[in-house]
């Protein structure tokens, strides 16, 4: 079923719900056995409409999906067989929770013991135990989230679509479930994962997929994006003793010429002998200044730097994106090009 | 033993949806209706309006063929329910097809509605006695019921793939109901003194087909109008059914209220 490790692969897929409006276009990705794979964007980007394409609830219209060896146009029913999908809007039976996960199970044609041991290995891993006579209007917000992933994993399946799954769960509950998800994965289950909370996927995803205005505009990882696109970073640098006022100056002029931007410090900075400032891909500045600071026989007591994070660079890639747009074409609005034409995001 | 895809739907049909209260109001409401409507109507409704017979006996073949409005509600709130709570979006992302879903919803309509016939006549039985039913008329009754459990259930599942909002719904189908139910031979005959205007309406709805088709095979007297009806009311099942998987070939799945 696999092509070369990939059970999905994706090549300009895309979907028009009207003549020239695209709610994803040219979306090509693949993912491959036991990963997980995030997709991110903004509200309206096109993440649920990318899972439901790819959960065959969509008929894409225009491009190609191979998913586990089948054509997701064709693939139908022996396909969906193999897939597992926790929708972004709620979807239960009027019977109680326990009832809902067998329920489910006897649907997918589990047959009733393995289904009865699963419900109860579900209800202890999503801490259901004292939901589990009630129905599911009766519970909070967390536990029906809680509930409709606990239904999903009644069955066995390849790949798992999660479409913001940890919405409304808190802390504790979050990180047994993406525990649990992480566990699964290095199983072989491949999984699909769309969120908001970008924390999380920067901790569980192997690969990040970054949609604005249904187009794919970065799919990596977490730290290649982080380093790609983290932007600016405030750099500290504190040495062994205060600079010149003439040395402080050339450095700041140095820094400058490489992009840097200098911050303002507090009053005392200066006798403190620190220095702070701001460069994008400030990594790459730090050997420079050992350099410079050696050749000068000065001392660094200390060098740090900013960590990235996946939100500045998520948003580093929303600005960059949205700029391009506005720089390659006058006269019509950036979302109208990104979404009505091909080609404007790589 | 695994069950066909459309099985495991219909045991979901029943066991997710029907609750105890619904079933019994749904079968207690036509039966009340016989015992308090027929018991007080059959001292004032003289013989010779219903044909001959006490008006309990009128009401019962019309109360047999009410059960496929029932079955037809039954199937058009499942499959609302299931489009509100997105357990349609759910359903068709897993192992079954369109059709099967769909098939499941007419096999629980029309098992709902067989249930029904069989608890109208019970409660029946003891004002009327035993319907001089033939192996044909009881074919026949079914044939009636389930060829009009169709046309409702499909009237209203291609209904429920078009709006968005359960008040809509709701409002639409109680309004159906309503004027189906008394523009119908149901509960009273058309006779030479029924206004013109009120028998054109009556004899274009699909329930009077059913009901007189049914009275005729009780007595026992099914005969070629009763191959009309059947005819009408197949072709009706016929279109109602395609506007239904219309629906469902078009119908958006996203969240409605």
């Amino acid at each position: 079923m696999d092509r070369g490790g990939l059970v999905l692969e994706t090549s300009d897929l895309g979907y028009s719900y009207a003549p020239g409006r695209f709610a994803i276009r040219h979306l090509s990705i693949g993912l491959r056995r036991g990963e997980i794979l995030g997709l991110l964007g903004r509200n309206g980007a096109g993440k649920t409409t990318t899972v439901r394409l790819l959960t065959t609830l969509l008929p894409p219209t225009e491009g190609t999906a191979v998913v586990l060896g089948q054509d997701l146009r064709t693939g139908g029913r022996a396909l969906r067989a193999h897939l597992g999908v926790v929708l972004q809007s709620e979807s239960l039976d009027f019977v109680t929770v326990e009832r809902n996960l067998t329920l489910y199970a006897f649907l997918w044609g589990v047959p009733r013991e393995k289904a009865k041991a699963r419900a109860e290995e579900m209800i202890e891993l999503f801490e259901l135990g004292e939901a589990r006579r009630r129905k599911p209007w009766a519970l909070s917000g967390g536990e029906r989230r809680r509930f409709q992933v606990a239904r999903e994993l009644m069955h066995d399946m390849e790949i798992l679509f999660l479409d913001e799954p940890t919405v409304g769960l808190d802390a504790l509950a979050r990180r047994r479930i993406l525990r649990y998800l992480r566990d699964r994965a290095r199983g072989g289950l491949s999984i699909v994962f769309t969120t908001h909370i970008l924390h999380e996927a920067d901790t569980l995803c192997d690969r990040i997929a970054v949609l604005h205005l249904g187009r794919l505009i970065a799919l990596d990882s977490a730290e290649e994006l982080k380093r790609q696109h983290g932007g600016a970073r405030e750099v500290s640098l504190t040495f062994a003793v205060p600079l010149s006022t003439e040395l402080r100056t050339e450095l700041t002029r140095e820094l400058a010429a490489r992009g840097a931007t200098a911050v303002p410090q507090e009053p005392n900075a200066d006798a403190s002998g620190r220095l702070v400032f701001q460069a994008r891909g400030a990594e790459e500045l730090l050997p420079w200044i050992s350099g410079w600071s050696h050749t000068r026989g000065l001392a660094v007591d200390r060098m740090s730097v900013e960590a990235a994070t996946l939100e500045g660079a998520f948003l580093g890639m929303i600005e960059e994106t949205d700029e391009e747009a506005r720089d390659g074409e006058a006269g019509r609005s950036s979302p109208e090009r990104l979404r009505g034409t091909a080609g404007g995001v790589p | 033993m695994r069950l066909p895809p459309v099985l495991r739907l219909v045991a979901r049909n029943f066991a997710s949806n029907l609750d105890p209260l619904t079933i019994i109001i749904r079968f207690g409401q036509p039966a009340v209706t016989i015992v308090v409507l027929g018991t007080m109507f059959s001292s004032i409704v003289s013989s010779s309006v219903t044909g001959g017979t006490s008006y309990t006996a009128f009401l019962v073949p019309g109360m047999v063929a009410f059960q496929m409005i029932t079955g037809g509600v039954v199937s058009g709130n499942l499959f609302w329910l299931d489009r509100r709570w997105s357990m349609v979006e759910q359903i068709f992302s897993g192992p079954f097809l369109r059709s099967e879903y769909l098939g499941g919803l007419v096999l629980t309509t029309l098992l709902f509605s067989l249930v029904g016939v069989g608890v109208m006549m019970l409660v029946g039985l003891p004002f009327i006695g035993v319907p001089a039913l033939s192996a044909v008329g009881v074919g026949g009754v079914l044939l009636t019921v389930g060829l009009g459990s169709i046309f409702f259930a499909g009237l209203l599942i291609a209904l429920g793939t078009r709006l968005r909002s359960a008040n809509a719904y709701f409002t639409i189908q109680s309004f159906l109901q309503l004027f189906v139910i008394f523009l119908s031979t149901v509960y009273y005959p058309v006779t030479s003194a029924t206004p013109r205007v009120l028998g054109v309406i009556f004899y274009g709805n699909p329930l009077t087909y059913a009901a007189n088709t049914i009275r005729d095979a009780f007595a026992g007297r099914l005969g070629s109008g009763d191959l009309v009806s059947f005819g009408v009311l197949g072709g009706l099942a016929a279109a109602a059914f395609g506007a239904a998987i219309w629906g469902f070939r078009t119908m958006d799945l996203g969240p409605i209220q």
